[in-house]
């Protein structure tokens, strides 16, 4: 690991104290004099046409200064993705989900606010309403949206090599299903929006609790019909985003036309209730596998099909369905991969970005079934993976280049730490050990133009001020972003001083998705800094007689490498510079995109995804209470290869974080949905791990070092969400023997599990027809562990059946497992299969 | 609207009048009253125990306590933690170990462990995290606020302050 | 999300509190108000009025009477997990009040507070905006259970974790009220129905809770089962006691009262306690409670679990 003078060193974040104290400021701790607060009317309904909306004993309420309704704004559709643009502010001829919003309010206060939405009636004519994807896409469901009449707003048909080629050629093939649920983001901090009109200059400012400044700056825009000039955004402190903040929401659009309209400020915070049902989820997913192997275990080929449930709205879902089908194509060496994903409208809340953005579900698939496979064909499931593995440089089947890859060393690092060799299969029943691995991109590049730009002034005293569009949610992109600048400058972290992300006054960065901040902004900071030592630099190496080349920048010093003595302070230097008549403040620029060789075409042509890639395994150790069905994970181990992290302790935070969440979707998170409707919308009931759930938890730091990274960095903060939950499930089939095709595993589903496990092992106990079959066959089930043991199980056939009904008592003879007085009917067809005889 | 009095809340030794109904919130009052905005609201329902403060050496939950119940007790919120412009043990800790990521969920962290350390000088690793179980946290993981807290514990044995 | 309009009342003693109770319609107590703040601002409470038990003096505290323990209905449940003789002689007690919710809401929350919390639903324990997709369910004041689909029924479960320890314990109620004080077994604080699930009459209020003497000398233990290790609610708790050859147990999360198992207790009165016996007993648990389908958890598991979260608690007992 890289240990610079600033990059690569384990430094707070440069807001850390402020935070400490409660001086941060987040969106609803702001406040203008004269604010109004607003709330928001929804649908009661999952799916029906808003016949009327009755505003007037809202409008009569005292303190009430506005409402409105979908008819009262223009009729203009945002989304995150231009082309799936699909929804409105408020809703405007029909709702869509139990809670889509229908009118707002706004009011002197809170409380009246709350009244108001009380007494707006809304007449609906119902209509019939489809929950799941797979009904949705059958002829005839319920059509949510009238331009997309199978409800498949989104798809994706990749095919890569030939995949019938090389199932015919593989030694086994295999298809298990899985599924995956609806997780929420859960941000501390719920969504909030401040905004201000000036009448003077005609410019809307808004203050945001936004993942995506500027992306959200052009949404208001369309929507309010205003020029995209004229809409400041303004983003403050973030309490945590996950993806949910990204995507403009009605409490947006609502605070800046109540702002223009009233000529006062005004405020919308969503209830934890609104964060839960009304903004965004991780997409809940049915997925196939279906894999041909060799027989050592290499993976030949894979045919994926996908079923996204995207509830009512599209948010993300073309790039969600495409990120879900390419990632598949890494950490594992795929040759010939055809992957169908569908992204479904349900009535129910929408499905958007979420920590990994629909790679997670993938993940958990094709993670879950290595194990199988594995164990199936009496493979190690470690073996397996390091067997699959992708080098780096090696030619990759879909065009990604990856020039660092520490995969294949995760895998046996995760292993050894957590006890691979002396635990697997070996632990006493109920403890067990799993393992997963993963990989994500650091920003996408071939999806649309994503470019980050940076300002970095160095004034006359010695102090640096840049401004970044970066999206700073809590992550920590700022202090990276101040760390690679006070690296180049040769200043500590307290010399620097950033502004972002202000649309009015920073430099555009495309927002914090995908991974892709420090990269792409750090690049961008980088440049700009390297413009400002373009700047000083010559002049300070004249004075020193020396080569620009050999100029050594710390600590607010600039000397010659190896000479010391031969130097400068800073502030010398720019004094020097000043008095040299050179132009003061320094100021360097910089703009950064990842390359792209074809731009925007993946969908149709292969071609590298992103700037990098970061690779890393995850293993679980868990310990099942038999008894109860609880799950407690004991340790979590990541092995990652990141690149050089600029900020070892950011990075160490963003994996810990991940991995709770990653539990979390594992065992105990689910956003209940029965007829459409959120049955935990509430911290209460949805079960967001405590500090009690937090296992023990190890990283190991695979070094690689990116060419394209600032620094070498790669992306440190979605990755580590994707292989959590498979290494917990493979872990808990480890640990009792079962093995769980959905998340999340929960208590009730373990017992279950268990007791039909026991059911069957008492019924070849006492059933004396099988008990006889197996002696016979000189076998026990609990023989049966591999694919090879199935043929040693004993054949029954049609005439072993007809010879036990001649005994006694008729017609079971000794075949019952279960006491006589147990059976309720006995059903026996009449005539055989017509067709084909049995074999 | 409710009928308004005149409460007089000692916010950090300082008295605030504050002009309200019974059905006011005590976090209500902090942040739209008194415009202390460090204490947060993440549920309103004491699911997250963002809204922590300190009531009379007690860490309770500002959004299932009225304001008018506070009245004549010793209220403190993070705004009073730091002392004449120096952070406290905790609040250091909490910075060092980078226990700290979106800072929504800290205050509330903050109170909960400076109310159990003034109790608990010397907890162990479980009886912090029973501790401090109330207050969530979806960016760290809790392992480094956990060790912040150790961190603060092991400081105010030794002396140092 | 905004608190409805009440009036509300600080006395200074008890008395104070029988009479602000009594006046007027629509009188509740204030104690901790970690369930009931809840619940007024999802607006399935609405008392017109609160009467705090804040100042009101001789309600709080833990104290001997001869033979018997006195716990003051408004000590907190933190004050009941700091005190160590409570925790020697009746753990379960201890441990039942250390798993309400978190710190937070146990340094708020009241032993008697705990004791009347009010049943709970997953149609009922929501918001207002939540609850408008279907009609008033009968609990709040319309006609029909939503779990049920039955007209004027309410299942709503019973979820507090104190109650089946104080029941093991053989606990009883001091209450003060319109026409004095009177005392009551805890198990007759419930009326075993969900939508008024307390007895307590108009005016009056649980002033103290009394555990004999006897209780101490058996051992017992509470057992909570919740998805997480803080904040949850019990999907299903069960207490024990064990002593003078008798088993006694209780559960909560299964009804709309806490409940005795009482086919339990008597198939192991006087009994050796064995696995087998033990195996027997648990095998008997579920028959104390109609289990409503009325939280998320499936009732099968609910069922299943009593039977072994009395084993468990038996096996940390022996």
């Amino acid at each position: 690991m890289k240990v610079l003078n600033v990059v690569g060193r384990r430094i707070p974040m440069h807001d850390a104290a402020a935070k400490a104290m409660g001086q941060a400021q987040f969106t609803d701790d702001l406040e203008l004099p004269g604010m109004l607060q607003g709330r928001l009317v929804r649908s009661t309904i999952a799916h029906g046409r808003i016949l009327q909306v009755d505003v007037s004993r809202a409008l009569a309420l005292p303190g009430v200064k506005g409402v409105i309704t979908g008819r009262d704004i223009p009729d203009r559709v945002f989304g995150i993705v231009p082309k799936g643009k699909d929804e409105h502010a408020l809703a405007r001829d029909k709702v869509r989900y139990i809670g889509d919003a229908v009118a707002a309010v706004v009011a002197v206060d809170m409380e009246t606010a709350e009244e108001a939405v009380r007494l707006v009636r809304v007449e609906y004519e119902e209509l019939p309403a489809v929950f799941d994807p797979l009904d949705a896409i059958r002829e005839g469901a319920p059509v949510v949206h009238d331009n997309v009449p199978n409800n498949t707003s989104a798809s994706i048909r990749k095919e890569w090599g030939d995949v019938e080629n090389a199932f015919a050629k593989s030694d086994y093939v295999f298809e298990d299903s899985f599924y995956s649920q609806a997780v929420n983001h859960a941000p501390l901090e719920p969504h909030a929006a401040m905004a201000r009109y000036d009448p003077q200059s005609a410019e809307l400012t808004i203050w945001s609790s936004t993942q995506i400044p500027y992306f959200l700056k052009r949404n208001l825009a369309t929507t309010l019909l205003i020029p995209e000039n004229k809409v400041r955004v303004i983003k403050p402190k973030v309490g945590g985003g996950f993806g949910g903040k990204i995507d403009m929401f009605a409490k947006d659009f609502c605070a800046c036309w109540f702002a223009r309209e009233l000529l006062r400020p005004v405020k919308f915070v969503y209830e934890r209730e609104e964060v839960f049902q009304n903004t965004r989820q991780r997409h809940p997913m049915y997925i196939t596998v279906k894999t041909g192997v060799a027989r050592d275990g290499k993976i030949l080929a894979q045919r994926i099909k996908a079923h996204a449930d995207g509830g009512a709205y599209n948010s993300t879902a073309p790039l969600m369905i495409t990120l879900s089908c390419f990632f598949i194509m890494i950490p594992y060496r795929i040759e010939n991969l055809f992957y169908e994903g569908y992204h479904v409208y349900t009535n129910k809340p929408t499905g958007g970005a979420m920590r990994g953005h629909g790679i997670p579900q993938a993940r958990f698939a094709i993670e879950r079934q290595i194990d199988l496979i594995a164990g199936r064909i009496g493979v190690d499931a470690v073996e397996m993976r390091v067997l699959n593995a992708i080098q780096p440089g090696e030619p990759h089947p879909a065009g990604f280049i990856i020039n660092t890859c520490g995969f294949a060393d995760s895998v046996k690092e995760a292993a050894k730490a957590i006890g691979w060799t002396e635990k697997r299969g070996k632990l006493p029943f109920g403890r067990g050990v799993g393992i997963a691995g993963a990989s994500f991109p650091s920003g996408v590049a071939n999806m649309a133009h994503l470019s980050s730009g940076a300002v970095v002034q160095l004034t006359r005293e010695g102090r640096v001020n840049v401004l970044s569009g970066a999206a700073d949610i809590g992550q920590g992109a700022e202090t990276v972003i101040c760390q690679i600048v006070a690296e180049q400058l040769g200043v500590p972290m307290e010399d620097v001083r950033i502004t972002a992300a202000d649309t009015g006054i920073c430099p555009l960065d495309a927002g914090t998705f995908g991974s892709g901040v420090t990269v792409r902004a750090g690049n961008a900071a980088l440049l700009a800094a390297n413009d400002v030592r373009g700047q000083l630099f010559p002049f300070v190496a004249e004075r020193l007689e020396a080569s620009i080349d050999d100029l050594v920048a710390a600590d607010r010093r600039i000397w010659v490498k190896d000479s010391p003595d031969r130097g400068m302070s800073l502030t010398d230097a720019l004094q020097a510079y000043q008095y040299a008549d050179r132009p003061l403040p320094i100021v360097g620029r910089g703009a950064w995109i990842p390359p792209t060789e074809q731009p925007t075409s993946l969908l149709t042509k292969n071609g590298n995804f992103s700037p990098s890639y970061s690779f890393m395994t995850q293993a679980a150790e868990v310990e099942v209470d038999t008894e109860t069905g609880k799950v407690t994970v004991i340790k979590m181990v990541t092995a990652h290869d990141c690149g050089q992290p600029i900020n070892p302790m950011l990075v160490e935070g963003q994996l810990e974080g991940s991995i709770i969440g990653g539990m979390g979707q594992a065992l105990y998170e689910d956003s209940t949905c029965i007829d459409g409707q959120q049955y935990n919308p509430s911290f209460l009931d949805y079960g967001f791990p405590t500090a009690m759930e937090m296992p023990e938890m190890e990283s190991v730091h695979i070094d690689t070092d990116d060419p394209l990274g600032p620094f070498g960095a790669k992306e440190a903060g979605e990755g580590t969400q994707l292989a959590p939950a498979p290494a917990i499930v493979n872990a808990i089939a480890d640990a009792i023997g079962l093995e769980f095709h959905r998340l999340p595993v929960t208590p009730a589903m373990i017992l279950e599990g268990l007791r039909k496990k026991q059911g069957k092992a008492e019924g070849t106990d006492s059933s004396p027809f099988y008990r006889r079959h197996y002696k016979e066959a000189g076998v026990e089930p609990g023989d049966i562990k591999t694919f090879e043991d199935i043929r040693k199980v004993p054949k029954i056939e049609k005439g072993m059946f007809r010879d036990v009904q001649k005994n006694e008592p008729f017609p079971y003879g000794d075949m019952l497992a279960v006491p006589r007085e147990k059976i309720t009917i006995f059903r026996q067809p009449l005539k055989r299969w017509s067709g084909a005889s049995p074999k | 609207m409710g009928k308004k009095t005149v409460l007089e809340l000692m916010i950090n030794g300082d008295a605030f009048e504050i002009a309200c109904a019974p059905n006011m919130t005590l976090l209500e009052a902090l942040r739209d009253k008194a415009f202390l905005t460090g204490t947060k609201r993440g549920c309103d329902t004491g699911g997250c125990g963002a809204c922590t403060v300190i009531l009379d050496g007690e860490a309770v939950l500002a959004c299932l306590t009225l304001a008018v119940e506070a009245e004549g007790c010793d209220i403190r919120t993070i705004e009073g933690i730091a002392r004449d412009g120096k952070l406290s043990s905790l609040q250091e800790t909490f910075v060092e170990h980078g226990a700290i990521q979106c800072g929504f969920c800290s205050p509330g962290f903050i109170m909960s462990a400076t109310a159990m350390l003034a109790e608990i000088p010397s907890p162990g690793r479980e009886e912090i995290r029973r501790h401090l179980a109330g207050n969530l946290c979806r960016c760290t993981g809790y392992a480094k606020i956990i060790g912040a807290v150790e961190a603060a514990a092991g400081k105010d044995r030794g002396g140092e302050k | 999300m905004h608190l409805p309009i009440f009036t509300h009342r600080q006395p200074a003693d008890v008395a104070g509190v029988v009479s602000a109770l009594a006046e007027g319609s629509g009188a509740k107590v204030l104690a901790g108000g970690t369930d009931l703040l809840v619940n007024m601002k999802h607006r399935i409470e609405m008392p017109e009025k609160l009467v705090s038990l804040k100042k009101v003096a001789d309600i709080r505290g833990i104290s001997l009477e001869a033979d018997a323990t006195v716990i003051g209905a408004a000590t907190t449940l933190k004050e009941i997990r700091q005190n160590s003789e409570l925790e020697r002689k009746f753990p379960a007690l201890f441990q039942a009040a250390m798993s309400v919710g978190s710190y937070r809401h146990q340094a708020m929350g009241t032993l008697g507070g705990n004791l009347c919390q009010n049943t709970r639903c997953r149609f009922f324990n929501q918001s207002w905006q939540w609850r408008q997709v279907r009609s008033l369910c009968y609990k709040v004041g319309g006609e029909e259970c939503h779990v049920i689909g039955r007209k004027h029924a309410c299942f709503s479960t019973y979820s507090g974790d104190v109650a089946p320890a104080l029941l093991v314990l053989d606990a009883s109620l001091r209450i003060a009220g319109p026409d004095g004080p009177r005392e009551a077994p805890l198990s007759a604080l419930y009326s075993g129905e969900g939508r008024t699930p307390l007895t307590l009459g108009r005016g009056e209020f649980i002033t103290a809770v009394v555990i004999p003497g006897a209780a101490a000398r058996g051992k017992s233990r509470y057992e909570k089962f919740s998805l997480r290790g803080s904040i949850d609610f019990p999907i299903v708790g069960a207490a024990v006691w064990r002593g003078d050859g008798s088993v006694r147990a209780a559960y909560t999360g299964v009804d709309c009262a806490p409940v005795r198992a009482s086919e339990l207790e008597a198939e192991l009165a006087g009994r050796e306690l064995t696995d087998a016996s033990l195996k027997r007993g648990a095998n008997l648990a579920h028959k104390a409670a109609k289990i409503a389908p009325t939280s998320v958890h499936p009732v099968t598991f609910k069922r299943e679990l009593m039977g072994v979260l009395f084993v468990k608690a038996m096996r940390a007992i022996s």
